[in-house]
């Protein structure tokens, strides 16, 4: 039991009323999910948000600061919660933020259509004692409907400034802001306390004497009426944090009776009594139409819950939702590509020249940094689009329906229904997939199916099996190809029942989701968060992959002065590796250091391979392009990246560029290398060594997802090590069988 | 009689919540409690979840999560 020094200390500079003028207003929000939160927040603060994550766990959290009237405004987010209990993530930072930080201020953004259950975490926040303001928000779709809400009594009834706020098209956010920092100056304006009737209260009050009355430094750590509250409803965290002997005997004491009476427990009266406050409010304060028509929501969801059209809908959705995230931003892809493999490389080159660099730090610049930077740069057009059009479907209202039809057949893996996305995504690149993760709310879910997702074979794979498919089995090429990722769903299956009854055995987590109202998103909101995921990743990624790039160089070049790839420290890697995959019939340094350069990114594999089996000399001598060329070129092909991306949008036919046109490309440029894969595998070697390809490990970027997600390495751990596994039994087993099958 | 029972288009009063602990907890935060009003609207194409309204508001839970709410048909 400590007591946190900082915490007193605020709290005595708050009780002595120390200028609310001088210090920084903390102004905490809170509300429903659903209730237009992040749109407010977005319209509030904008590009002042810093996102990041709650200490610890993989709970988002945004922070922004900004002066507002001669103020200093500290805004925080607080998770979207529909009540504060002790059992969920989100609940926990929610309630822990407020009484152990306690914010000057709360702005709670009520959503105005559903004024009950909104009101239910009112009543909750209300107890805390904490100045309160609040957003009567979505008051347009309110009116609309018709629905009348009596402000003034509610004001009265809840002793808190209430404005009616239009969050997408920012009205009265300028009032809300006043109003709180108002409320905030005056830390004797609290909330009402509403009475949840004569017996609650009594053991309450029972409770209150008997526990706080001898224990005064409790007071200092929490609000008077929350801990009373808690303690007799019986809120395991809190008892636990309190963690005093006897408890458990007064509280039955004061609660027995009632319990008795009600033939209940204590959590339920609670909820009970509170719902019936919010009932009670609810009741006063609005008046709706008599009118019965079918609202717009009822009518889009008879068509896209249908049990008939419910899937091809959404496959038709999803199936749009991956074209659009892929087409947009390939094209972008590319141009960042090339203009770092030419021009930026010639330029650092000759400018590098210049300051009379030596080879090695002119391949060190290049080889090293730049294509570091490229690499790192290749994947945000994927990121941001596909963080736009995960926030689309979020904020639209789409998200949870497709959580709602896929959830039985995800459920049958362990997994949740949101699951899916992700998981689709990862066909496309495993790296936003995982970033993706971040719309499941319950950590085991977002851990599985993170865990899941390298499993889905990304379009990075692609080019490694389209060269030993053209080598070997040009025949029947799209079986091949087809096996492998049916191979990869299947195992994802597998292993997910595998995950649900050992990592994480116990009770998969409850699904009880909202199916809020379909909404138009607003376009700022979506920018704003779209831009700020991408700015986190560009910063916090971009550092970790340049480093690993690096690495990679030096790996390559070290020790000084090595002449063949073999003696360098990745191919004696290879050399160290290479008998752990002999037996699955690829068992070479060559193929094992290759394997280890994959670790960047799986596409790898084909130009390490390049480049450790074809002799030097056949590197063809290019012209090479003057600055003035160079630079036009980088114009006028970011011109057709544009163009591109906008054709991919529109036609929409497809899966392009990424893809296999590419991988031809390689092919035919790569011709010395098939004479020799043709000469170093056989069909059965190689069909195994592309499954291996397939399974092996995440790549760095996707490590660095996982890490970024989940704030530890753990995650990328595991799936590190069960991958590992996986490829080698799987390979293992193709070759070995086909062999006693009489294969070769 | 339990919700999970109930059909699209049925409607029940809630006589008692037979889950524990978080779920219980869950389900009440949610608004369903003893006494009120639930109504099934749809099933999911799959066969679970289910869509109910409650409070005014639509919200889907998985059969199982039903199964533990006791209800009484409404006519
Ligand atoms: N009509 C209307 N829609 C709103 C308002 N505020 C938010 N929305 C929409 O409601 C949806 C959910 O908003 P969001 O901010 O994502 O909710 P959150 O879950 O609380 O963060 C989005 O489509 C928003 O555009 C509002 O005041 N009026
Ligand atoms: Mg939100």
């Amino acid at each position: 039991m400590s007591v946190d020094v900082a915490e007193l200390n605020s709290e005595t500079s708050s009780g002595l009323g120390l200028g609310a003028a001088k210090r920084s207003v903390t102004v905490a929000v809170a509300g429903n999910p659903n209730s237009g939160k992040s749109t407010l927040i977005n319209a509030l603060a904008g590009t002042r948000l810093h996102v990041g994550n709650w200490p610890g766990v993989t709970v988002e959290k945004k922070e922004a600061l900004f002066s507002f009237d001669g103020k200093e405004v500290k805004l925080v987010d607080l998770p979207g919660t529909y009540s504060l209990s002790p059992y969920t993530q989100e609940e926990i930072i929610a309630r822990d933020y407020l009484v152990h930080e306690r914010p000057d201020v709360i702005i709670n953004v009520v959503d105005a259509t559903n004024l009950e259950r909104n009101l239910y975490l009112t009543v909750q926040l209300m107890e805390l004692g904490i100045p309160m303001v609040m957003a009567l928000n979505i008051y347009d779709e309110a009116e609309q409907k018709g629905y009348r809400i009596d402000v003034k009594a509610m004001e009265q009834m809840l002793g808190m400034t209430i404005i009616p706020t239009v969050a997408t098209k920012k009205v009265g956010l300028q009032d809300l802001l006043d109003a709180a920092l108002e409320a905030a100056a005056d830390p004797a304006r609290r909330p009402k306390e509403l009475r949840y009737g004569e017996d609650l209260e009594a053991a309450a009050a029972a409770v209150e004497k008997a526990v706080i009355g001898a224990h005064h430094g409790l007071v200092e750590r929490y609000p008077k009426r929350w801990l009373a509250f808690k303690i007799t409803e019986g809120d395991e965290r809190v008892l636990s944090e309190v963690n005093l002997g006897g408890i458990d005997a007064i509280v039955k004491h004061a609660t027995a009776h009632l319990a008795e009476v009600h033939e209940s427990d204590m959590e339920t009266l609670m909820a009970d009594a509170r719902y019936a406050q919010a009932a009670g409010l609810t009741r006063e304060v609005l008046r709706k139409p008599e009118s019965k028509k079918k609202e717009l929501t009822e009518k889009i969801d008879r068509i896209v819950l249908n049990r008939f059209l419910g899937i091809p809908i959404f496959l038709a959705a999803m199936w749009l939702m991956f074209k659009l995230t892929f087409d947009v931003s390939t094209p972008f892809v590319d141009w960042i590509d090339a203009m770092t493999a030419g021009p930026f490389k010639r330029w650092m080159e000759v400018l590098l020249g210049f300051v009379g660099a030596s080879d090695w730090m002119v391949s060190l610049a290049t080889d090293g940094v730049i294509a570091g930077v490229g690499f790192v740069l290749v994947f945000v057009p994927v990121i941001f689009a596909m963080m736009f059009f995960i926030t689309f479907l979020e904020g639209s209202g789409y998200m949870a329906r497709a959580a709602f039809v896929m959830d039985r057949a995800m459920h049958a893996m362990g997994l949740h229904g949101k699951s899916f996305i992700p998981m689709l995504l990862g066909f496309g690149c495993n790296v936003p997939a995982v970033y993706a993760t971040r719309t499941l709310e319950n950590q085991r879910d977002k851990a599985l199916t993170a865990l899941l997702i390298p499993l889905m074979s990304c379009g990075a794979r692609l080019p490694v099996y389209v060269v030993f498919i053209g080598v070997f089995f040009s025949a029947y090429a799209g079986t091949v190809l087809w096996s492998l990722y049916v191979m990869g769903i299947a195992l994802a299956v597998l292993m997910g029942i595998i995950f649900k009854r050992t990592l994480f055995k116990g009770d998969a987590p409850m699904f009880i989701m909202e199916l809020p109202p379909y909404r138009m998103p607003s376009f700022r909101s979506l920018m704003i968060h779209t831009w700020e995921k991408g700015k986190h990743f560009l910063i916090k990624a971009g550092t970790y992959i340049l480093a690993v790039s690096i690495l990679v160089w030096f790996l390559l070049n070290l020790p000084w002065g090595v002449e063949q790839r073999k003696d360098s420290y990745l191919g004696r890697m290879g050399q160290v590796i290479a008998p752990v995959l002999e037996p699955l019939g690829f068992g070479t340094w060559e193929a094992a250091s290759s394997l280890v350069s994959g670790l960047i990114a799986k596409e790898i594999v084909v130009g390490t391979m390049g480049e450790i089996y074809v002799p030097k000399a056949e590197e063809e001598k290019k012209n090479i392009p003057t600055f003035a060329e160079d630079a036009k070129e980088v114009g006028t092909s970011f011109i057709g990246a544009i163009r591109d991306s906008a054709v991919n949008v529109v036609s929409g036919i497809g899966i392009s560029s990424i893809t296999a046109q590419e991988s031809l490309n390689e092919q035919e440029e790569r011709s010395p290398l098939r004479e020799v894969i043709k000469d170093q595998f056989t069909p059965l070697s190689a069909y195994a060594f592309i499954t291996f390809v397939l399974l092996y490990m995440p790549c760095v970027v996707v490590a660095i997802a996982m890490k970024q997600e989940f704030g530890t390495w753990k995650w990328f751990g595991i799936a590190f090590a069960y991958q590992m596994v996986l490829a080698w039994v799987v390979a293992f087993g193709i070759y070995q069988g086909g062999r006693l099958l009489g294969l070769s | 009689m339990n919700l999970a029972m109930l059909k699209p288009g049925e409607k029940g009063t809630i006589t008692k919540m037979g889950a524990l602990g978080p779920l219980k907890r869950r389900l009440m935060d949610m608004g369903l409690l003893v006494g009120e009003e639930v109504q099934v609207e749809k099933i999911a194409p799959l066969g679970d979840p289910i869509e109910v309204t409650i409070k005014n508001y639509q919200l889907s839970l998985r059969k199982r999560e039903a199964e533990g709410i006791a209800v009484e048909v409404v006519k």
